[in-house]
């Protein structure tokens, strides 16, 4: 296979970088699981400069390799030679698609979320057919898959949440207006989690901001981040859904771009770009709108929030960090600080809040048993504090936690960060029963 | 051991022995496997992993009854090719002896199985009020194992030695796949030769680590850390001699040049002065007035030696204040030139000025980017070459340069291994080093160990090798 000359020297330069440390098997999660050299960076990077210099074909083993990873940033934020090694591997993966073409099973997933429309026809579907194929898991939380879904990724024992019958962009308005003066207009970046699967999130979100003299904007054209596209090396769908999602944000009259979702804030402010690349004729609004936008907690923080509002929760409250807000986006004190303004709660550090929950996107769709393997630690890292709640900043982690909890029988809830801001300035007195 | 049979008359024995799951032929397994922290690369026939002393012993025995090299790895993060397969046959991965057995308050000791991290042993310790100081910069990934084996040293090591000090108690296998315990969990001596000593970094050419009582200590009441800045270098490098002849003992001197010191600031941006020509790092630490009396006379010294400034840290995010550009110097360095190599000699710390000049003459003399640095306190220093190893003419001056490195290390009467081992990227000095008849009497030791010299082959013993080269 040919791969590009350009992309062979810049690896090149990248891969000679690396000088081989191991440092990156301690920061992987997936080592520590599967403690194997041929999970790690240092390993992958490895094969894959054997690879460009033709000494090594991709063989199925190296496939796996390179797929199971959860893209968590671990091995590339803290590399002391500062290797991309996320870069690499997202490249990697283009090769790998290029040369193989996708799994049927993202395949599928793919072409739904490209066709927006399906798609929310698709789950909305899903929403009165769940019942058929899902019972309700032991505490009434989220439910269990009835029979094995193999090709879909889901295992008989995962819990998924209850698919709600509207997505959000179906239940909320294009513009909610602000409360008072109007100091902000954005516009609302929902990702697929919150619009198909955890609607309220993003509820809470408009009125947290509305709450606090911010117009929110959500058009209902908006389309998936891409990540799960990119990430698996589907490069050109990617660059299609990247394309639109900038022009329909584009044509907003808006300060910000603001979003409750890890991965698509990442996406927004970094990603886009690169996907596209220099050439690309959208690559400097991906700039530009990339600039724009802000992760709900940097946001709030940022404009700074009515906290006399926020109403006591008598709560013992701890934070996961998610690996694509502290690695990805650098923001890790925001979240604590806006879960520190509630008053009467108690806030509790876990222990090694920075490691990653093994969600890893579709990462868990695939690799569902390791991605529970991961997950263990970090339900024990949240049960050793003894908390009520564990808050999040990104939906995929709370879903993946929310799992993981109920599989270990850990009584704590998981909360989007906003969801428990909503919740201190009394927004869910009337939404009681979901 | 240049030739051996095929290890595909093994494999279903190796299978039996550590179940199938856990032997590897796939050559994507094999590569990423077939190195360490150096840049040498061999492939292993077969990679495996057992789970308990049992398992490992059979595959000692198997090894051994075929006659296939047997190399044994625990992170891989070794400085000198040690577990590199470096004649193919098995290579014997050692993470899942991954136990913390015991950590005893009362009479200070730990049980560990060699798989264990060196950094999970010291939050261990640190729980119950306990000190395990051998930390090697590796500390966060390297084994216990590869720590014994390595006898591996740290920035503590002025004031509190080196792993070798801190051995109590051995399990192995021996070459012939029989189980042994050497030593004892209360002194660490039993009979009449210092077998623990003298499996303690052995690099896996004697025997398989299983099993390692080591000593703690109680963790000291206070740490103190001050950076010292100065506009010679030769005051700095001797700011480090009057400190050891003064009989202060520091837990920490490390000494960082103005090319360190540059690459650092130019990586981080924090503010680093970068017109001061070295800087030292001290730390010492002790129980309440001891400590502030040692820092005192630490400060004192370096001010009589021409110290220009310095800065004494009052809290905890001070400290990691000052520590920030000891801590970040290899990432910096990455941005120099992308191929860092790191060499690691010590001398005795009274010649440390005429070794650092010595690393200095070098680098003009091959034209080679280098940067010392290292835990000077007790004589290692590491001079850190940045090249580019797609360059073949730089890495041709590059070799040229290290050899030269270790001659003069010698003349100053210092030693190959600072800290990181023999292995075979330094096999061909140890002669140089040991002389002759002390080369032999280390190979005596060895041949009557591992007669057939399946352990570990072509590493530290290479004197069939070494005729060669040197008639
Ligand atoms: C960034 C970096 C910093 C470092 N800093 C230091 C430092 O400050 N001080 C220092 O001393 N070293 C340092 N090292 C070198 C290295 O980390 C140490 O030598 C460490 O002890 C190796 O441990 P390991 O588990 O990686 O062993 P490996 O590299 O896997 O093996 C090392 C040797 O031990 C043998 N071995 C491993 N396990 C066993 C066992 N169970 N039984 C018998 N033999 C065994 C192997 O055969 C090999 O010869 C550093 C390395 C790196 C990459
Ligand atoms: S931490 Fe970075 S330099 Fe070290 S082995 Fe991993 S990728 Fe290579
Ligand atoms: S991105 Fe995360 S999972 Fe993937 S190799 Fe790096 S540390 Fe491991």
């Amino acid at each position: 296979m040919a791969i590009e000359q350009s992309k062979i020297e810049r690896w090149e330069k990248e891969l000679s970088k690396c000088i081989r440390c191991g440092t990156c098997r301690q920061f992987c999660p997936i080592h520590q699981v599967l403690d194997d050299e041929s999970y790690t960076a240092r390993g992958k990077l490895y094969l894959v400069d054997q690879f460009i210099h033709g000494d090594f074909l991709l063989s199925d083993g190296f496939v796996e390799m390179i797929g199971k990873c959860v893209m968590c940033k671990g091995c590339t934020a803290n590399c002391p030679s500062g290797v991309n090694t996320y870069q690499i591997f997202m490249e990697m993966r283009e090769e790998i698609v290029k040369e193989r073409g996708l799994s049927f099973t993202k395949q599928s997933i793919f072409r739904a979320l490209h066709w927006r429309k399906f798609f929310d026809f698709g789950l909305s579907c899903g929403a009165l057919f769940q019942r058929l194929i899902f019972k309700p898991a032991p505490d009434g939380h989220g439910q269990v898959a009835r029979v094995p879904l193999p090709m879909a990724g889901f295992n008989q024992r995962r819990i998924i949440p209850n698919l709600p019958r509207k997505s959000l962009k179906k239940i909320v308005p294009l513009e909610s207006k602000a409360r008072g003066t109007e100091r902000y207009r954005v516009g609302f970046f929902t990702g697929c989690m919150i619009n198909y699967a955890y609607p309220q999130i993003g509820q809470d979100l408009i009125h947290v901001l509305n709450h606090n003299g911010v117009t929110v904007l959500t058009p209902k054209e908006q389309h998936c981040c891409a990540t799960p596209l990119f990430t698996s090396g589907e490069k050109e769908i990617a660059s299609d859904l990247i394309h639109k999602n900038l022009e329909i944000f584009a044509k907003l009259d808006i300060d910000y771009i603001v979003t409750a979702c890890s991965s698509g804030g990442l996406a927004w402010k970094e990603e886009f770009a690169k996907v596209l690349g220099e050439d690309h004729p959208d690559y400097p609004l991906a700039l530009e709108l990339g600039k724009k936008t802000k992760d709900i907690s940097e946001f709030l923080v940022m404009i700074g929030i009515d906290t006399d509002g926020l109403q006591p929760l008598q709560q013992k409250i701890t934070y996961h960090d998610s690996c694509h807000l502290n690695r990805g986006q650098k923001i890790k004190q925001q979240p604590r600080q806006l879960l520190q303004s509630i008053p009467e709660s108690t806030f509790i550090e876990m222990e090694k809040a920075d490691g990653c929950c093994g969600s890893g996107g579709s990462f868990n769709l695939k690799y569902y048993e390791l991605s529970r393997d991961i997950n263990r630690q970090k339900t024990a890292h949240i049960s050793d504090t003894g908390a009520d709640v564990v808050a999040v900043g990104c939906p995929a982690c709370l879903m993946h936690i929310k799992d993981g909890l109920a599989q270990d029988g850990i009584q704590a809830e998981t909360k989007h960060v906003v969801e428990l801001l909503a919740e201190s300035y009394g927004f869910h007195q009337n939404r009681k029963g979901e | 051991m240049s030739s051996y049979p095929d290890v595909t008359a093994a494999l279903a024995e190796l299978r039996a022995a550590v179940g199938e799951k856990y032997v590897h032929t796939a050559v994507e397994k094999r590569m990423v496997y077939s190195f360490d922290s150096t840049f040498q690369n061999h492939l292993p026939d077969v990679v495996v992993k057992p789970h308990t002393v049992e398992e490992a012993a059979a595959v000692v025995k198997i090894a051994s009854r075929y006659q296939i090299p047997l190399t044994v790895r625990g992170a891989g993060t070794c400085l000198s090719g040690g577990p590199v397969a470096l004649q193919g046959g098995i290579l014997m991965e050692m993470t899942a002896f991954k136990r913390i057995i015991e950590v005893n308050a009362d009479e200070q000791y730990a049980v560990v199985e060699p798989g264990v991290v060196t950094n999970e042993l010291i939050a261990a310790a640190a729980k119950k009020g306990l000190f395990y100081p051998p930390d090697p910069s590796s500390s966060g990934m390297s084994t216990l194992g590869g720590n014994v084996a390595e006898c591996a040293g740290g920035g503590r090591g002025v004031k509190y030695g080196v792993t070798r000090d801190y051995v109590l108690e051995l399990e192995l296998i021996l070459p012939d796949g029989e189980i042994i315990t050497v030593g004892n969990k209360v002194d660490g001596l039993t009979g009449w030769l210092d077998l623990p000593m003298l499996f303690t970094g052995s690099e896996g050419t004697l025997a398989i680590l299983t099993r390692m009582t080591v000593r703690l200590l109680p963790k000291p009441e206070a740490i103190r850390t001050a950076l010292a800045q100065y506009d010679e270098l030769d005051a700095a490098a001797r700011t480090v001699s009057a400190i050891i002849s003064a009989g202060v003992v520091p837990t920490t001197i490390e000494i960082m040049d103005q090319m360190t010191i540059r690459a650092v600031e130019n990586f981080l941006q924090i503010g680093l002065d970068t017109s001061k020509a070295a800087f030292v790092l001290l730390e010492v630490d002790g129980d309440g007035w001891e400590v502030e009396q040692q820092l005192e006379q630490v400060i004192a010294i370096c001010k009589e030696n021409g110290a220009v400034e310095i800065q004494v840290a009052h809290n905890e995010a001070e400290r990691a204040a000052l520590w920030k550009a000891r801590k970040s110097i290899s990432g910096a360095c990455g941005k120099i030139n992308p191929t860092k190599i790191g060499e690691d000699i010590a001398v005795p710390p009274g010649n440390i000025p005429k070794m650092i000049q010595a690393v200095k003459e070098i680098a003009e003399k091959y034209n080679l980017n280098m940067v010392v640095f290292g835990h000077a306190g007790d004589g290692n220093l590491h001079p850190n070459i940045m090249t580019d190893k797609r360059n073949t003419e730089e890495m041709e001056r590059v070799n040229q340069a290290i050899d030269e490195l270790f001659a003069r290390a010698l003349e100053l009467g210092g030693t190959l291994s600072g800290e990181h081992g023999i292995g075979f990227m330094k096999a061909p000095y140890l002669l140089q080093e040991l002389g002759r008849d002390g080369y032999l009497a280390q190979k005596a030791v060895k041949d009557s160990l591992d007669p057939a010299g399946f352990l570990n082959p072509g590493k530290i013993f290479i004197e069939k090798e070494l005729e060669v080269t040197h008639g």
